[in-house]
């Protein structure tokens, strides 16, 4: 589908909250549809396919849940939840059942139009494909050779950790549920803990991190996971 | 001890030997009258010998073989009248019918035994079922009631250790002694006609079971007090289920409500701070309008940030939140804290000076982070806008300290503690909760130092080992 704006869908139950975001968005260069709760939203998703969905978690009727898991049956849509502080365990739920990030309750407009514009770039650049090299400023990763060089030195990392950067790396700028590293790093293997994963995440860190002091690259999503938090440069 | 036997034995000892002459003595007139020979009367001996050994035992059927084989030679056999005898054949004759008199007695005598052991065995198995059933669907009181009535004793007592009260049935005579030595010991000690029963609950001594003159045999007494053991054990557990869904229900509504309330604080929050943006977006190019909306903004974010203290320390306090330690670097910590204060920052010099090796926190993220994000707060609005703040992270035998360094007016006269803000109090529950402290100090050169020690993580092998 080409249209010359890319189609919003804000879903929330405040009617105040749902005016300024639709407000704002459609500011930045955005097309928005707005709808009051999950069954709404689920109608105008199926009538309107539009390009992203900005979804509250708790709502009458049908909550962002069941809006997640209705859109992820038939479509790649990229959703971005708005979560509330406190119901952490709601949010990983969400990014679990299909969701690709989340905002937290209050939303700055600068964070929101930044995850906006991230979700939107995946999906315009080819969305799933992931590229052979990840160019990032000051790093680069050559998953076919299987090497990282950080700056001009290159990173030794055991498999483990590499396999770990390359998840969180071809992910930039969206956060990766613990869940989700050990479903794709541990193929197979035994019962994995959570533990095991940030016992090899902290030691990816010390070795990745020029500088300890000021941290670039991986970024601590409380209670959900990781998130990479630099863009990948624009050119090879 | 013989002399204490109930009279009924006495009488069931003599029916049973004067049963012998009597019977015999019968056979032998009725053969005499009727004229029988001395095979038809053997034959009729042999029938009441049989049925002596049934009904008296092996020792009765013995008497009585030997009797019979006397009275046979006496009153039968050719010379009769005397114990003489003149055919040498009738001493195999006697022979036989004394061997297969005791033999036959030994075997019916056996027969009777086993059908009778077998009888007592099936009434324990029918006590012990009876109890079983009993016991798994009354309450302990009753069950322990019907315990000892299995037991065959009519006043006892369950004692069971700790808060939980004894159990009385009837009036039993208790020694505390007793009572403590038989929980500590496994076997069963006796004194003045009440037995003390230690009780294996849940594998380990839990109890004592007291019963006046118990009658049952071993095979039913240790069954029927594992049972018993067993009844109080399945209570226990009962009560404890009971308690942890109270628990759980009560956990699920504080959740609920804590959950409503920060929903419903959050919702006027989250369409302020849109409006806020909006209108800093309108107002761009009029410095005054703008001056008074960064105030209302930097106060809106701050009542955000108490309202979110509040909530996590609500959730921790109330148990329906705990906190999930994980390795944390400071360098991260230190940046999240400063992303999330970025309009208070604004312009402000922050220098990061982290020790080379610092380990990382073991930590919540979350947690630790609203705790660092109050203490870096407070310190920027103490300090002058031109002085730099600083962060620093060091390690200190075991944990990580981490200090909030400030140039402003330093603590107040009287020490820490005084004028404490709220949000000094909150990061201080929370940092707690957190595993951690929070300290201040005067800086030298004047200032205010806020320490929080957190726990070092530990190192890669120690996780990994479990």
């Amino acid at each position: 589908m080409t249209r010359p704006n890319p189609l919003i869908l804000v879903i929330d139950d405040d009617a105040d909250i749902r005016r300024s975001l639709s407000r704002e968005l459609a500011l930045a260069g955005y097309d928005t549809l707005a709808a009051a709760d999950g069954v709404e939203g689920r109608e105008l998703f199926e009538h309107h396919r539009p390009d992203l969905v900005v979804t509250d978690i708790a709502m009458p009727r049908a909550d962002g849940l069941a809006v997640i898991s209705a859109v992820r049956r038939t479509d790649r849509t990229p959703i971005l939840v708005l979560s509330v502080r406190g119901e952490e365990a709601d949010k990983v739920r969400a990014l679990d059942l299909g969701a690709d990030d989340y905002v937290t309750k209050p939303v700055y407009l600068r964070e929101l139009l930044a995850r906006v514009r991230t979700q939107l770039r995946r999906t315009g650049s080819g969305g799933m494909a992931v590229p052979e090299i990840l160019r990032f400023p000051d790093l680069v990763i050559d998953r076919g050779r299987r090497t990282v060089v950080q700056g001009e030195r290159e990173v030794r990392l055991t498999p483990t950790e590499l396999a770990i950067l390359e998840l969180l790396a071809s992910h930039a700028g969206r956060p990766v549920t613990l869940r989700q590293i050990i479903a794709t790093v541990w193929t197979g293997a035994p019962a994995t803990t959570v533990d095991t994963v940030r016992v090899h995440v902290g030691s990816l860190r010390r070795k990745l991190e020029p500088d300890p002091a000021n941290p670039r690259y991986i970024g601590t999503e409380p209670w959900v996971g990781y998130r990479f938090l630099v863009e990948p440069s624009e050119s090879g | 001890m013989v002399m204490d036997r109930h009279p009924a034995h006495w009488v069931r000892l003599l029916a049973k030997w004067a049963a012998v002459p009597l019977a015999l003595g019968g056979v032998i007139l009725v053969s005499r009258a009727a004229g029988a020979n001395e095979i038809t009367a053997g034959l009729l001996l042999l029938v009441a010998v049989l049925g002596l050994a049934a009904w008296g035992g092996w020792t009765v059927g013995a008497v009585a073989s030997v009797a019979a084989t006397l009275c046979l030679n006496f009153f039968f056999f050719h010379p009769t009248g005397t114990f003489a005898i003149e055919d040498s054949s009738n001493w195999v004759a006697l022979g036989c019918f004394l061997a297969a008199s005791t033999l036959v007695s030994r075997l019916v005598a056996r027969g009777r035994q086993e059908a009778a052991e077998a009888l007592a065995r099936q009434r324990e198995l029918e006590v012990l079922y009876d109890l079983s059933f009993d016991l798994f669907t009354s309450p302990l009181g009753k069950a322990a009631a019907r315990t000892l009535r299995a037991l065959g004793s009519n006043s006892g007592a369950l004692v069971l250790s700790g808060s939980e009260p004894a159990i009385v049935v009837g009036e039993p005579e208790v020694d505390g002694t007793f009572i403590e030595a038989a929980r500590k010991g496994s076997a069963i000690l006796e004194d003045g006609g009440t037995s003390y029963i230690p009780l294996q609950i849940g594998g380990q001594a839990g109890g004592v079971l007291l019963a006046w003159e118990p009658t049952a045999p071993p095979a039913v007494l240790e069954p029927a007090v594992r049972l018993l053991a067993l009844a109080v054990e399945r209570e226990r557990l009962l009560r404890e289920a009971a308690h942890l869904e109270a628990v759980r229900q009560s956990d699920a509504l504080k959740t609920a409500l804590l959950r409503a309330v920060s929903h419903d604080l959050r919702t006027p929050l989250t369409s302020m701070r849109l409006e806020i943006e909006s209108l800093e977006r309108r107002l761009a190019g009029r410095p005054e309008e703008l001056a008074s909306l960064h105030s209302l903004s930097r106060q809106q974010e701050r009542l955000t940030r108490r309202i979110d203290n509040l909530l996590a320390l609500a959730r921790l306090e109330a148990g329906v939140a705990r906190p999930h330690p994980e390795p944390t670097p400071a360098g991260s910590l230190f940046r999240a804290a400063r992303e999330s204060l970025a309009l208070i920052l604004e312009g402000r010099a922050v220098e990061v000076r982290i020790q080379p090796g610092c380990p990382d926190l073991w930590a919540d993220p979350s947690v630790s982070l609203e705790v660092l994000v109050n203490l870096l707060e407070n310190a920027a609005r103490a300090a002058p806008p031109e002085q730099p703040l600083e962060l620093a992270a060091e390690s200190m035998d075991g944990h990580v300290r981490i200090e909030v360094r400030d140039r402003g007016p330093g603590l107040p006269a009287g020490g820490e503690g005084l004028s404490e803000g709220l949000g000094l109090r909150i990061a201080r529950s929370l940092a707690e909760a957190d595993g951690g402290s929070i300290e201040l100090l005067d800086r030298p050169g004047g200032g205010t130092i806020a320490r929080l020690d957190l726990p070092a993580a530990p190192e890669l092998e120690e996780i990994l080992a479990g």
